[in-house]
């Protein structure tokens, strides 16, 4: 365990306590190196992204272009992807850990500035984060000269106000410069035109909190954890029908049925699982036969998934599946921010049909209507929160056709409406649009 | 600043090489291919594209994902597709979303039939929506401001107004309230939308969410045309698109020119039309800047009976009768004109501005100078510029264009104030400092040591500078010293020998410059020529009717008693009332002109409005036309010679201000020799030597610099700076053969008559006589003689 290792340990939010434990070491090694062999380190740890997207984290901070100018760093700690809990249990109980990790990665990266985004629902954490960060610029890991070095690094932790799109990077940068949050338009790329245009590492708190663990172990050995293109280890948040929801580390590469059934205890008895989000809630669900895929970037996405932010929800029988999708369509109708068309009113149409299907007044035509809407977002918006539902709801009409279906004909036959019932005239109109 | 460089690349757009320039936005490059990829949210104008509206999707080879055409600048060998399923697919999807919450009320909208939603739907959207759920509903529609109307159901969330008001017009005032579906556009509580520029909002929008109040349900699409012209309300003098319906002006649109307005329109030039047609009394959307009041006190009860207060648009001829304004025929009212002038003769002044073209000040300055023998003509507010001065700083090389504005280093503002004097240019500031980071300073003429320092300064920031400055810099008694220090600055930061740096003069009047150029100064003849005599400067000229040395005053669309008037304003900073704004300066109490025109026996007027001055002071008023109803030409103030054409039937019975002039000058015993708007015209380009050669289609729609046609001679002969003998100047070029060929080519027939006359432009001399000239002033113009000394090869007219 390298992020989870002495999570428990009363009173590691404070700085002699996390000294105690060897923290501020990895920070120590990493000043004496040279910014470049940091960065090597970090390429070489092949350490991907943890906040969702999986972009190697090395990489990422060598895009941004050399020279002197104003560079930052930012944490996106707006932890909101429905599922994901992890950074909060990291920042709440280990605050110098993401500190740290924090000042080694903008050693690298040559940023003088950084700035870590909160949500606002998290008061506790933030208050922690202050606090932590308050003891960390008096002993002067953060701030001028850091520890006698040539680098400096100004920290501040800024509260969002609770959106999700905030999560998403562009729309973040635009929310801490005082704007709308809402995504911009890539390329620019942050790495070339972030914050204030500067050039902007933006990362997740579980990446950069990895940082000082891989500065003290070495490159190498890090990567010799997980698999071959996700190495290290992971934080993973489970949720839903399982007997023991929580926080486990694992190492990549591990079958998802050992994390599920291992680890979480399983459904409760007597229910079987009838799907699960591998990666929060805007990942395609997967069904009980892929609980043996080994649980890392690459297999995820080949089984038609992803591994996201690391948030598994687990789904058992006692769930209808339109219900899920209707809490799944109205959590995203809610946060898109209606800049671009496919996502404003393609999770507001989504909505409309699944209430529809709801409350007996669909027919089996609007589940192909539905699903084309979700083809028509995906891969059409301009950041991925329309994915974010599309994906989802897709794949759940995709995997569980037969069940909407009944569910319709149950729904109708509640309202008073089977087929059989409808006039001819009306038949028609049902059908309208899909001739 | 360097302009942006364009190198063309070639890249193949559904099969077809399409050679573009490198960078160009995709949906901007395919167009060179004659392919359209239809676009919401796009508008160059308005800077980066947000790649919102999602309507632009592409295929591009090597690229996974569908790209949006709006963002994607093209490089060479790029391959894309725009006619795949693919793409047909997300373009018909983009369609069927934008229209699950629009209305789809077009058989009553004000858009229908010119709506790029309904357009593109047409021609890219899927013919049906599968969309059966109830639609979103807003309150409709909304007074967004006093001019505007919301309609939040029809809105489509293009971004392009809220990216007007926080990138363009700066004013910050719009914002996207709400998020996802439930977003709408208006102002952060709600107060009115009320901003200089706020009504190119309502031409931005792509669909009819935000409407003309003023328009709104007057006219459709199909029931109206379109006419260009150029609007006179500002020295800007931004070129509009009229709409016309039934000989009425119903609404102006921006007719885009990036020399002029960059496509846009300020608020007064977009909604004051139906002011200047109809009256302010009349019409309720007038423009609020113009008083209504309603009666006349210098006129008696029977002239209000007939209507005629201030206010009121003059459609007939006026005439005072017994000290009340009545409509009279034109024969009468050209009688009575004609007879005061007579009887006042060469103690006649006149001044024009306003509206006033070029080829009506040219005819009234012929009219004072050979009809009746004064020279007592000004369009200067603020008195006579010495006029070697006006010829050095009107030098070519030293005249910045409105696009220097933008891509200079700096810009000096002097004595100018863009929003007030020419609102358009307030906005091409603004793009010049945000987009290429030009750096902006102000300077007054009150302490020149202080200029002399801000220009410096400004001047290291890099070689363009240019210094906008406003015609009151030099207005007044140190008018000259000033001048002289502006143009010894500008040789001192070599403004003349730098592309994109100059002098942009913001003249008080509309057409300020075209009226000097045209001959309308006290001490130069057209095109800055010696005159034959000096006369009397505007503020000498009030001095002289107040003093009774002059008994008869000629105002050409000028009212020195209206709050509105640069004349006003003029008078007042002469009396050292301080630099009150070009136009917005009301008249002191005391001003010059009231007693001016209480004394001057006979004051005859052009005036489109009867405005305050004119109500109570004239004798005979000729209506005049607006903007629309005219026709001539203008000059802009960086030396663009601009058409003004004639969108609809003259108010009434107006008579064309040139045909007024002409009758006048004939029954005061001297033929003009101008029958048609293209004979003045073309009279006008003879007499300025630098408009020589220049033709009305030539100026077309989009107007011609002649500072660039004349570039040849101008900096063989006249330098930046200017330079001591006139001979070498633009001012006092001849004609060439060659020009002179090209310049008549219909001789009209009054030209056989043996004993016509030529008109006095002393550029018909050569140079070196012109002093001798200015004693031979006659007052009847009928008896001078031609010149003598043409240049070998001009055509001799007398």
């Amino acid at each position: 365990m390298l992020l989870l290792k002495d999570i428990d340990e009363p009173g590691l939010n404070t700085l002699p306590v996390y000294e105690a434990r060897g923290g501020y070491a990895a920070l120590r090694k990493a000043l004496e190196m040279t910014p470049a062999d940091v960065l090597s380190e970090l390429e070489a740890s092949g350490l991907r992204g943890r906040g969702g997207a999986g972009f190697q984290m090395g990489k990422k901070v060598s895009f941004l272009p050399q020279g002197s100018m104003d560079k930052y760093l930012v944490c996106n700690a707006d932890e909101s992807e429905p599922g994901t809990f992890k950074d909060r249990e990291l920042m709440q109980k280990n605050p110098h850990l993401l500190i740290e990790g924090i000042v080694i990665a903008s050693y690298a990266a040559g940023a003088d500035r950084s700035f870590i985004y909160i949500r606002g629902e998290y008061v506790l954490q933030a208050d922690v984060l202050d606090a932590a960060l308050a003891q960390a610029r008096e002993a002067g890991y953060v701030g001028e000269q850091i520890l006698g070095s040539d680098h400096s690094l100004s920290l501040v932790v800024h509260r969002g106000a609770g959106a999700y799109i905030c999560g998403e990077e562009t729309g973040l940068l635009d929310s801490l410069e005082g704007k709308r949050g809402n995504p911009r338009l890539k390329p620019p790329f942050p790495a070339n035109q972030g914050l204030y245009q500067g050039p902007t590492l933006i990362n997740n708190v579980e990446t950069l909190s990895t940082v000082p663990a891989i500065m003290t172990m070495g490159a190498k050995q890090y990567a010799e954890l997980g698999v071959q293109t996700s190495t290290g280890t992971k934080l993973v948040s489970i949720s839903g029908h399982v007997q023991r929801p929580g926080n486990y580390e694992i190492e990549l590469g591990i079958p998802a049925r050992e994390i599920i059934y291992g680890l979480a205890g399983g459904p409760p008895v007597g229910s079987e699982i009838k799907c699960w989000f591998p990666g929060g809630s805007s990942a395609p669900v997967l069904t009980p036969d892929d609980l043996d895929v080994p649980y890392d970037f690459d297999s995820l996405a080949k089984a038609g998934s992803m591994l996201g932010s690391g948030a598994i929800i687990v789904v058992d029988d006692s769930t209808p599946i339109v219900e899920l999708a209707l809490k799944v369509a109205m959590f995203y109708r809610h946060e898109s921010c209606g800049k671009c068309t496919p996502c404003r009113e393609g999770t507001n149409w989504t909505v409309k049909m699944l209430q529809r299907i709801d409350s007996g007044e669909a027919t089996p035509m609007d589940l192909d209507i539905m699903a084309s809407v979700q083809d028509h977002i995906i891969g059409n918006c301009l950041c991925v929160l329309g994915d974010a539902m599309a994906m989802p709801i897709g794949s759940m009409i995709a995997k569980f056709r037969d069940e909407f279906e009944a569910h319709i004909e149950a729904a109708r036959a509640r309202a008073g409406l089977t087929l059989g019932s409808v006039p001819a005239d009306e038949q028609a109109l049902l059908a309208h649009g899909t001739s | 600043m360097p302009r942006p460089q364009t190198r063309t690349i070639t890249l193949t757009i559904d099969g077809r090489e399409v050679d573009a320039p490198e960078n160009a936005m995709l949906v901007d490059a395919a167009k060179h291919g004659d392919v359209e990829i239809p676009v919401f949210c796009y508008e160059p104008k308005l800077g980066n594209p947000v790649g919102a509206c999602r309507m632009c999707l592409v295929e591009i080879e090597g690229i996974g994902k569908l790209q949006t055409g709006c963002s994607t600048p093209v490089k060479d060998g790029m391959v894309v597709h725009t006619q795949t399923e693919r793409v047909k697919e997300a373009q018909k999807s983009v369609v069927e979303f934008l229209l699950i919450n629009h209305p789809l009320d077009c058989p009553v909208c004000d858009k229908g039939g010119e709506c790029p939603l309904q357009d593109i739907s047409f021609g890219w959207g899927g013919g049906i929506s599968r969309f059966i759920e109830p639609k979103r509903h807003f309150v409709k529609p909304l007074e967004l401001s006093p001019k505007i109307a919301i309609d939040r159901e029809r809105c489509i969330l293009c971004y392009r107004c809220v990216r007007f008001s926080q990138e363009i017009s700066e004013d910050y005032q719009l914002v996207l309230l709400q998020r996802g579906a439930h977003s709408f556009v208006s102002t952060f509580d709600g107060h009115p939308y009320v901003a200089p520029f706020s009504g190119n909002i309502i031409e931005l929008c792509p669909v009819g969410a935000l409407t003309s109040r003023s328009y709104r349900f007057r006219a459709r699409p199909w029931d109206i045309e379109d006419a260009g012209s150029v609007c006179t309300l500002c020295p800007a003098q931004c070129n509009v698109s009229l709409t016309v319906r039934d000989e009425r002006v119903m609404r102006v649109l921006s007719r885009e020119h990036s020399e002029v307005d960059d496509g846009w329109l300020c608020d007064r030039g977009r909604f004051a039309y139906p002011a200047l047609a109809e009256g302010t009394g009349s019409n309720a959307g007038g423009d609020p800047t113009i008083e209504v009041r309603e009666g006349n006190p210098a006129a008696g009860n029977g002239a209000v009976a007939r209507g005629v207060r201030v206010g009121m648009r003059v459609s007939e001829p006026l005439l005072r009768d017994g000290g009340e304004l009545r409509p009279v025929s034109w024969e009468r009212a050209l009688e009575e004109a004609a007879a005061g002038l007579k009887r006042a003769g060469a103690k006649t002044a006149a001044l024009a501005g306003g509206g006033a073209t070029n080829e009506e000040g040219f005819l009234l300055s012929r009219l004072m100078r050979e009809a009746l023998g004064s020279s007592d003509v000004d369009s200067r507010p603020g008195g006579a510029l010495d006029l070697q001065l006006a010829r050095e700083l009107a030098a070519p090389s030293l005249q910045a264009k409105v696009s220097d504005l933008e891509f200079a280093h700096a810009v000096l503002v002097l004595d100018c104030e863009p929003i007030v004097d020419a609102p358009i240019l307030d906005l091409r500031l603004r793009k010049g400092v945000r987009r290429h980071d030009m750096k902006l300073a102000r300077a007054s003429g009150d302490d020149l040591d202080a200029l002399r320092d801000t220009a410096r300064q400004l001047s290291q920031q890099g070689e363009e500078l240019v210094i906008l400055w406003g015609e009151r810099f030099v207005a007044g008694r140190d008018g000259d010293e000033r001048a002289r220090a502006l143009l010894d600055l500008a040789a001192e930061l070599a403004l003349g020998e730098t592309d994109g740096a100059g002098l942009l003069e913001i003249p008080a009047a509309s057409n300020g410059r075209g009226l000097r150029e045209s001959g309308v100064l006290p001490n130069a003849g057209p095109g800055l020529s010696e005159p034959e005599a000096e006369g009397r400067d505007a503020p000498a000229i009030a001095a002289a009717l107040a003093a009774g040395e002059l008994s008869a005053v000629y105002l050409l669309e000028v009212d020195p008693l209206s709050a509105s008037d640069p004349f006003a304003a003029g008078a007042s900073a002469d009396a050292g009332a301080g630099a009150a704004g070009n136009g917005t300066g009301a008249p002191a109490a005391d001003s010059p002109w009231q007693d001016a025109l209480e004394r001057a026996s006979t004051v005859v007027a052009h005036a489109t409005l009867l405005s305050e001055g004119i109500a109570e002071h004239a004798n005979v008023i000729f209506p005049a036309g607006s903007y629309a109803e005219k026709e001539g030409t203008v000059t802009h103030p960086d030396g663009r010679l601009q058409r003004v054409r004639q969108a609809v039937a003259l108010a009434g019975s107006t008579r064309p201000g040139w045909q007024v002039i002409a009758e006048l000058s004939q029954r005061l015993g001297v033929d003009l020799d101008v029958y048609n708007e293209k004979e003045a015209s073309q009279q006008l380009f003879d007499a300025v030597s630098f408009y020589e050669g220049v033709t009305l289609e030539e100026i077309g729609g989009r107007g011609v610099r002649w500072q660039e046609r004349v570039q040849a001679f101008a900096t063989a002969g006249g330098g930046a700076g200017g330079t001591d003998s006139p001979a070498e100047t633009p001012y006092s070029h001849g004609y060439t053969e060659s020009a002179k060929a090209d310049i008549q080519p219909t001789p009209s027939p009054a030209e056989s008559e043996p004993n016509h006359q030529p008109y006095p432009s002393a550029q018909q001399h050569s140079g070196a006589d012109t002093e001798t000239h200015g004693a031979d002033t006659d007052t009847e113009a009928s008896d001078r003689d031609g010149p003598s000394s043409d240049p070998p090869g001009t055509e001799q007219r007398g």
